[in-house]
């Protein structure tokens, strides 16, 4: 999952910027409105987290001009915690709206929901034959049996399971799954591949050559 | 208690009045109706003891006299008079050698005056007439029996109406010394004047009746507005403060009060919102470093960290830290100058040298930008606090920095304009839009709301400024054309 966070505080991008990326997601950040709006343009994020008050271009703007091409899930954070506030955000385009200051845990519940709500998922937990996805604990198991994957591998995992059906071309992988600081192997997806499949089994991922991967 | 409200007080003393001024009134007519009754029956009296003493005959040498050079007049019997009668022969003369020696008085009245003693027609007047030795001489049959000679004491000067009993009698004393008592019943007029006391008794107190129910009426009438206005007062305060009595009469005293009451809730509301706003505002501030702090902290706690890690959350606990005490410092010499608390420490000082120091601290800050500082200073010497003049000067200028563009330019310019020492700071930098130029002395306000958030700046400084300027009796303005820059002129009185 590739998030962006647009915040002018360096203090708080620096912490949910870590945060999230322990969380197992790519991070992109942005310090002000009109990058945060060219990286949002230029990019399918999964989410955005998008503070309301950002030099240059605030985030009501930002939110205004992306909503006229994408459909990106869009988490507001603002420090105004008035009513009126929270109906401009939300009939802006904002699909969920946080109040500073905010417990990082809420944070990243709502960035999780906000992410299986746009996959079409309602419930947490993601069945697969024998294999069962729990994405709020972020913990996979096999026929009952938990089995330990990297924050990579989960990630790649999930964004298949809630794909489910689909063909994901590599390109989008790469999108999804590594944020703009990582310098991209071209064979780091092939690797990524081959150690989930030891793990879940050789059949768990299918390969479509010269599309991409899907798990049925 | 519910006699000390108005309403019951008003009608109380109302009452009071109203019953004072009928009860005085009530007694002038009633004093006015008895005194005309007795002048009326005294008269009667009088004029009937003057027609007596007229009709006695003879008793001392003028009524001889007179008695031989009148004609005689018939006896008194003749004329067959009822009801008066003469123990010695009433009108018929005595024994003759005693009227010799001494002629005894008789009484001769003619019928005309006769008849004004006729039991019948008259009220039942009656008289007694005695001589000087207290012999009874004449006495109508009326007369009650009770009647004795006045005593000596009675008969000295002039004898007013007297009562006895139910009657009214008078007394008069010819000059031969023959005592005349007239008298009447008055037991009816007395009766009279008693039910007339109690008709205007009765008629009173209908009065005072519908008096009171009139001033109850008035009152209430008078006191609905007071009434409407301390209903409305109380939802006022109860906390909506956007509401306003109706006024409807503006000249009467009570719509005027209502006026001023109206007009002093609307300045409670405005400082209400203000203050408000204000808390907001602060509350706003905080929410940011507060926000850094707990998501530094929480991620940190998250698994087991390096030293180098936990240092640069503590780092940025701290600066979030710093920025918060900053902020209240700020909100606490501000409600300081509101006070009126912050002494000033008034000295005379060169604005000019002041401006000069100022310009030296801010100088690092403006060589990272390539800003250049141009001072253009003339000796201004002025009254009030150096310190505070000098963080007013401070704020300003790092304003017209921070403001300004990359290799911009601040001129500094210090001069004597009459009785103040002025200062002006003018940038080129982007300038202030017209809208914002109102608000900027405003707490808290800004005109690009993020733009200095991240960079430690309350939104206070200004205010703060401005605060301690008009402490000193001096003022701040601005001056902003949006492109070309932007002039804050600080006013000093000298």
């Amino acid at each position: 999952m590739r998030l962006l966070i647009v915040e002018d505080e360096p203090d708080l991008l620096s912490s949910l910027a870590q945060a999230l990326r322990e969380e197992g997601y790519a991070v992109d950040t942005a310090a002000d409105g009109e990058e945060g709006f060219y990286k949002a343009e230029s990019w399918n994020y999964d989410a955005i987290i998008l503070d309301v008050m950002l030099p240059r271009l605030d985030g009501w703007g930002v939110l205004r001009k992306l909503r006229q091409t994408k459909n990106t899930p869009v988490l507001m954070l603002t420090a105004r915690d008035q009513t009126r506030d929270r109906v401009r955000g939300l009939d802006t385009g904002a699909d969920d709206y946080l109040i500073k200051p905010f417990d990082l845990s809420e944070l990243l519940a709502r960035v999780r929901a906000l992410i299986r709500r746009s996959a079409g998922q309602t419930r947490n937990v993601i069945e697969l034959g024998g294999i069962i996805l729990d994405t709020a604990a972020r913990l996979v198991s096999r026929h009952g049996v938990p089995v330990i994957l990297t924050a990579r591998e989960y990630a790649l995992v999930e964004y298949l399971a809630l794909h489910r059906g689909e063909v994901v071309s590599r390109t989008a992988l790469y999108e999804h799954l590594f944020d703009e600081d990582d310098s991209t192997l071209s064979n780091l997806l092939d690797v990524h591949v081959s150690n989930i499949r030891k793990k879940l089994g050789p059949d768990f991922i299918t390969t479509r050559r010269g599309h991409g991967y899907s798990i049925e | 208690m519910i006699f000390k409200s108005i309403r019951w007080r008003l009608q109380i003393w109302y009452g009071l009045i109203l019953l004072t001024v009928l009860a005085g009134f009530g007694a002038t007519a009633f004093h006015l109706q008895s005194e005309r009754l007795w002048q009326r029956i005294d008269g009667e009296l009088q004029r009937r003891a003057n027609v007596l003493a007229g009709s006695l005959r003879g008793g001392n040498v003028r009524d001889r006299e007179r008695e031989r050079a009148a004609p005689e007049r018939p006896p008194f019997e003749e004329n067959d008079e009822p009801g008066i009668e003469s123990p010695r022969g009433f009108g018929r003369p005595g024994n003759p050698r005693e009227r010799l020696h001494r002629p005894p008085p008789e009484l001769r009245l003619r019928p005309n005056q006769a008849a004004l003693f006729d039991v019948e027609e008259t009220n039942g007047f009656y008289f007694v007439v005695w001589m000087r030795d207290g012999n009874v001489l004449a006495q109508s049959s009326n007369a009650p029996a009770a009647i004795s000679f006045p005593r000596r004491r009675d008969l000295h000067g002039p004898q007013p109406p007297h009562f006895r009993e139910q009657s009214r009698e008078t007394l008069l004393r010819t000059p031969p010394g023959e005592i005349v008592l007239v008298g009447r019943p008055v037991a009816s007029e007395a009766a009279e004047l008693h039910r007339g006391a109690m008709k205007l008794a009765g008629v009173g107190a209908v009065i005072l009746i519908l008096g009171l129910a009139g001033g109850w009426w008035l009152a209430s009438r008078a006191i609905r507005p007071i009434h409407e206005i301390s209903a409305t007062t109380l939802k006022i305060s109860a906390g909506d403060l956007s509401r306003r009595i109706d006024v409807q009469d503006t000249e009467s005293e009570l719509g005027q009060l209502a006026s001023v009451l109206n007009a002093t809730f609307a300045r409670l509301e405005n400082a209400f919102t203000q203050q408000q706003q204000f808390t907001s505002d602060a509350a706003h501030e905080l929410r940011t470093p507060v926000s850094v702090m707990l998501t530094q902290t929480q991620t940190a706690l998250n698994r087991d960290r390096s030293v180098t890690e936990y240092r640069e959350t503590l780092e940025a606990c701290q600066r979030s830290a710093q920025r918060m005490r900053r902020l209240i410092e700020s909100l606490l010499e501000l409600a300081r100058l509101d006070a009126g608390q912050e002494t000033m420490k008034r000295s005379r000082f060169d604005l000019a040298q002041i401006a000069a120091d100022c310009i030296g601290q801010i100088k690092p800050l403006a060589e990272s930008r390539r800003i250049r500082i141009e001072p253009d200073f003339a000796p201004a010497e002025c009254n009030g606090d150096s310190e505070r003049i000098a963080q007013v000067i401070t704020n300003v200028l790092s304003n017209a920095v921070f403001y300004n563009r990359d290799n911009g330019e601040v001129r500094v310019r210090v001069r004597r304009d009459q009785n103040f020492a002025v200062i002006e700071v003018a940038d080129n930098g982007t300038g202030i839009a017209p809208e914002h130029q109102a608000n900027v002395f405003k707490r808290f306000y800004r005109a690009d709301p993020a733009r200095t958030a991240s960079q430690g700046r309350s939104g206070l400084g200004l205010a703060i400024s401005k605060a301690i300027i008009e402490a000193h009796g001096g003022a701040i303005e601005l001056a902003s054309e949006a492109g070309k820059g932007t002039v804050f002129t600080v006013r000093l009185p000298v």
